[in-house]
């Protein structure tokens, strides 16, 4: 779909765990998999401008814009970045309602009426409609994760840019329960690909990577092992799985 | 009691709050995100006055204010005066003298700030300055009360440096510490025990106020804990 949306080159050193990752990003849903400690977060900070690789480049959209190159000693602050993120856990900003959280990042000062429209598409899109008015305080970690999430989606929205932003999300859906989880992941999706809004989002859930149909870039160890549609990638952990739950 | 003395003493403590706040608050912002020897150098500098006896601070700022140093002859032509002896040099020794009560409650509140919040600013495209104004600044409004308190009472009860650099001129520079040590040398004691006692309740109701204003509000974050 895309001719190489972000290329990413970095060898970084936290700990003990040394990272050697390369990779490009062509599909509108690419999701970084792997068991913890493999890196998957890092490597998401790094392109969000959160993390300074030892060495690498992270370049992105269609005129090629150097967001990190050590060789050249450019490194893009996260704000100027045409990238919108969430982290995992989700940190809200406690003195603002619902609504004030999601509209927080949005950039279309000039055009109220369609903040606002998006504004209200992406609260109903999380489900968030009926919570809008309320405090940060009284939200349950599932509603505190979907706010967190809607407001880096509303955000991706309305960036003005040459290219659309980059959607980088941490465990979107960790903490949700089943049924709600693959709803929204589908209904996301679907809003994200009218949108045109490119998605890099971290997971160690198959089930979660099968439902989204995403690409798959699978990391162990600080490297990337295969990349590839999730049906070829994920194909041997899913017939495990399967073996495990005795459907095979 | 000197009401005079007492009425200067509250126009320079506000005056002085309102100039470090905006001072301190930059300052304390910058220390609280920076690193390296820099940082070390600017803090140890902004703590000097809580280990410098009050005279050796008055001494120099005297001297620098005087005729005998390029910056002081600079300051004359400026002011048309001697700063020394005047309400703008107390003013001024009184900022520095109460700097480190202004900046070290920020540095502790800012600091409190988890890094995280910062960055989910920052990820949704917020600039520095917008970051700090609308999630930093809010998270840490408890320390910015402890700051403005306890800048204001020390500023109250300085006495070093104000007999060092103003002296004693009734209305200029006579402040209430001054005019309760001439009450004690003239042997007054019961005017000396009257504003002994104003400047006790004042020193006793700003921090009562540092104390239980977060106490109060539930919601706040937590207390910047640099009383020392």
């Amino acid at each position: 779909m895309f001719d190489s949306l972000l290329t990413i080159k970095m060898q970084h050193r936290v700990g003990t765990v040394s990272l050697d990752v390369s990779f490009a990003l062509t599909q509108p849903w690419t999701v970084l998999f792997g068991p913890s400690g493999s890196g998957k977060t890092t490597v998401l900070r790094t392109i969000a401008g959160f993390v300074r690789p030892d060495a690498g480049h992270v370049i992105y959209g269609s005129i090629e814009h150097v967001l990190v190159s050590t060789a050249e000693r450019i490194f893009v602050p996260a704000y100027l970045r045409p990238v919108r993120s969430a982290a995992q856990t989700a940190r809200l900003f406690r003195h603002r309602s619902v609504r004030e959280n999601v509209a927080y990042g949005m950039a279309w000062r000039s055009h109220p009426e369609d903040e606002r429209q998006v504004l209200d598409e992406v609260l109903a899109l999380m489900r968030l409609t009926t919570l809008a008015d309320r405090g940060t305080k009284e939200l349950s970690g599932g509603e505190r994760q979907r706010v967190s999430v809607a407001r880096a989606v509303a955000a991706a929205a309305t960036y003005d840019g040459v290219d659309k932003a980059l959607l980088l999300l941490d465990e979107p859906f960790a903490g949700l329960d089943g049924l709600l989880r693959d709803e929204l992941a589908i209904t996301l999706r679907d809003w994200l690909a009218r949108w045109k809004i490119p998605v890099l989002s971290v997971s160690h859930d198959i089930g979660e990577c099968y439902l989204l149909g995403a690409e798959v870039v699978r990391m162990a160890e600080g490297h990337v092992m295969e990349q590839g549609p999730v049906d070829t990638v994920l194909a041997q952990e899913r017939s495990r799985l399967m073996k495990q739950l005795g459907v095979v | 009691m000197d009401l005079e003395a007492l009425w200067l003493t509250l126009r320079l403590a506000g005056s002085t709050t309102a100039i470090l706040l905006v001072i301190a608050v930059p300052l304390a912002w910058w220390i609280a995100s920076g690193r390296g020897p820099g940082r070390a150098f600017v803090q140890a500098v902004v703590a000097l006055p809580l280990v410098l006896p009050p005279t050796v601070l008055g001494f120099y700022l005297l001297v620098a204010m005087g005729p005998l140093t390029a910056p002081g002859r600079l300051l004359m032509r400026v002011f048309g005066h001697p700063l020394a002896f005047s309400f703008s040099g107390l003013l001024v020794g009184s900022v520095l003298y109460s700097l480190p009560f202004a900046v070290q409650p920020l540095v502790a509140g800012f600091g409190a700030v988890d890094r995280e919040y910062v960055e989910a600013a920052e990820g949704l495209g917020a600039s520095p300055w917008r970051t700090f104004r609308s999630v930093v600044l809010p998270m840490a409004r408890a320390s910015l009360l402890t700051s403005a308190v306890l800048a204001f009472t020390h500023t109250v009860g300085e006495f070093g440096v104000v007999l060092m650099l103003g002296g004693n001129i009734p209305g200029t520079t006579r402040t209430l510490s001054i005019s309760l040590y001439d009450l004690v040398q003239d042997g007054n004691y019961a005017a000396a025990n009257r504003t002994a006692l104003v400047l006790l309740v004042i020193s006793m109701a700003a921090l009562l106020v540092i104390y239980l204003v977060p106490s109060l509000r539930k919601t706040d974050e937590r207390q910047a804990d640099v009383v020392r």
